[in-house]
């Protein structure tokens, strides 16, 4: 059985299934009543005079999923090393309710994260190695058998870490930061290597905290995931922000015009701000500009509209456009950056 | 911040590997052989005079220089290794002021090692009384003085674990900080010594026999504070190191 598959957890309700109580710590136990939105200014990272992030400013708020999506090489594990205090940034700051992660008086009550998938010793069992965890956050020890029956994991925790597969490694991982219950999840590439099984739990898990008022900030390049789980998403390409918002207003951030004369209705519509793109049989793909725009812009061209709808890209799609070239990709009229 | 449960997380971290184990087989096949060597060895005129006084048998079980290099790459590998493994992550994330994590690893190192140390030492020292029952010497160690040679294997295990675990910290290597480790106790000693026969005195292997009870080339205090100088300098370059340094 599933046992995430029944969560019932509501926006202001903190219960989480299987009887998983929220975890105490002798630093005063999970910061529920608070939210922490995740706060990125400015952020700029230079390794040897070469930024691997630049300028980067975004917010996950609290009870949102917000998906971190860029290429290979775009800035996101640095970023996260970043606001969790594990790399230092060259300008900007990186802050969760608005405090530095090691200025937190209770940081790993307050975050939990997962940033590296193999970070376990290869000859150290997985309740071992929650158990250093807990000793070092001071959390109970009978909350190690708990995190590792919520994300299945029971059954191996006397293996060593070295034996498990990849997706085992990422059910630890998320039990580490799942261990003192905190209200803010940073998490890098979770899904990787789980069966679909696995991706569901993990998707489950995270809407129900999410739903719960946490902040859930997960990086992936797993698009189709993201798509099912994130309600907002930043993406970054070069270390640089393309885009962020609300993934619906995303998807459908683009707008297809089909016209008796193309051309000029692209010049009409390129001339009133709006972004155009060649789309198939000879319609017109236009971001930046809504329908009553595109529309009274037609009409003052004199140009006869024959078709005006909204398009819905896939994140796929739109993630293809975004980081396409290295200047940012597109824009559309969500916040999307030069 | 509460210092007792880092360094309980440390301690954990290290005796939840085969590591000590990995070392206390040394320590079995180091004894193993000293009780071959007092059982069956003689001197050049086929003797047993090396076994033959008190004195001469304190040396023999006087482990502290051992324990310093032992210990010492115990903590070298235990150090690189959280880097190696990635596990420091989870260090830093648990304990973000760097330096109280640092510290942290030291004292559970300083404690590991000297856990070492002390049965490194009764290790030998039960080696060396169970290779006399087969010679005509009995074990003439008087208790005060097998004392004092378990407590400089002690203190000199937890300095060495400190000094390796400085290293480790700083190299965030394996291979580096058992060299570093090595070059440090073992290689560039004796060459002090050539370049400034002065220096002798305060070298890890004479302090140690200072603290065994086996030189009298210094005080004892100055012993442990000369000791401890060697471990402090790695050690706090290694701090240094890691709270400038990004975590990749």
């Amino acid at each position: 059985m599933n046992q995430l598959s029944d969560l019932k957890t509501g926006p202001t309700d903190r219960s989480y299934p299987m009887s998983i109580e929220p975890a105490t710590n002798s630093d005063g136990g999970a910061a529920a009543a608070q939210s922490y939105p995740i706060s990125i200014e400015h952020v700029t990272k230079e390794y040897s005079g070469s930024a691997v992030v630049e300028d980067l400013s975004f917010v996950a708020q609290p009870g949102r999923v917000t998906g971190f999506l860029g290429p290979n090489g775009a800035g996101k594990s640095t970023t996260m090393k970043i606001l969790l205090g594990l790399a230092s940034a060259t300008k900007g700051s990186a802050t969760i309710g608005g405090i530095a992660y090691r200025d937190l008086p209770n940081p790993t009550g307050t975050v939990g994260a997962s940033v590296e998938a193999d970070a376990f010793h290869p000859g150290r069992s997985g309740r071992n190695h929650l158990r250093i965890l807990a000793d070092a956050t001071g959390t109970s020890l009978e909350r190690v058998d708990e995190v590792l029956e919520l994300v299945e994991l029971s059954h191996a925790a006397n293996r060593h870490a070295g034996g498990y597969s990849l997706g085992m490694k990422q059910r630890l991982g998320l039990a580490g930061a799942l261990l003192c219950d905190p209200p803010v999840l940073v998490l890098d590439e979770p899904g990787n290597g789980l069966d679909p099984q696995g991706i569901r739990t993990l998707r489950n898990l995270l809407r129900s905290r999410a739903a719960a008022g946490d902040t859930v900030f997960v990086s992936s390049h797993l698009l189709g995931e993201v798509e099912q789980l994130a309600d907002d998403v930043v993406v970054v390409n070069g270390g640089r922000l393309v885009a962020q918002g609300s993934l619906a207003e995303m998807r459908q951030s683009a707008s297809i015009v089909r016209a008796a004369s193309p051309e000029a209705l692209r010049n009409a519509l390129e001339g009133a701000g709006g972004v155009v793109d060649s789309g198939q049989s000879g319609t017109l793909v236009v971001r930046g500009l809504s329908l009553d725009e595109i529309g009274e812009q037609s009409f003052r061209a004199g140009i006869a509209l024959h078709e005006l709808s909204r398009h819905h890209d896939s994140l796929e799609d739109r993630f293809f456009a975004w980081t396409g070239d290295a200047d940012g990709g597109t824009q559309s009229n969500t916040k999307e950056e030069k | 911040m509460n210092w007792l449960r880092i360094v309980r997380a440390e301690l954990r971290k290290l005796t939840t590997t085969k590591m000590p184990l990995a070392f206390l087989i040394v320590f079995v096949v180091i004894g193993a052989g000293n009780a071959i060597a007092v059982a069956f060895g003689t001197d050049m005129d086929g003797s047993k005079t090396f076994i033959s006084t008190a004195a001469d048998q304190q040396s023999l079980i006087a482990f502290a220089a051992n324990a310093l290099v032992i210990a010492g790459l115990f903590g070298a590998i235990a150090l690189a290794r959280e880097y190696g493994h990635g596990t420091v992550v989870l260090t830093f994330l648990t304990t973000p002021r760097r330096p109280e994590a640092v510290i942290a690893q030291y004292a559970a190192a300083f404690v590991a090692g000297s856990v070492l140390g002390f049965v490194g030492a009764g290790v030998i020292a039960a080696s060396m009384a169970l290779g006399l029952s087969a010679t005509d010497y009995g074990f003439m160690v008087s208790a005060a003085d097998l004392a004092q040679v378990l407590a400089a294997s002690t203190f000199a295990g937890g300095v060495g674990a400190v000094l390796g675990a400085g290293v480790g910290a700083l190299v965030r290597n394996t291979g580096g900080a058992v060299t570093g480790t090595f070059l440090a106790l073992v290689i560039l000693p004796p060459l002090a010594v050539q370049m400034a026969g002065e220096t002798a005195t305060w070298v890890p292997g004479t302090l140690a026999n200072v603290l065994s009870g086996t030189d009298n080339a210094a005080a004892v205090a100055a012993a442990i504070a000369a000791i401890a100088l060697w471990a402090l300098v790695p050690a706090a370059i290694g701090l240094v190191a890691v709270n400038r340094r990004d975590v990749v």
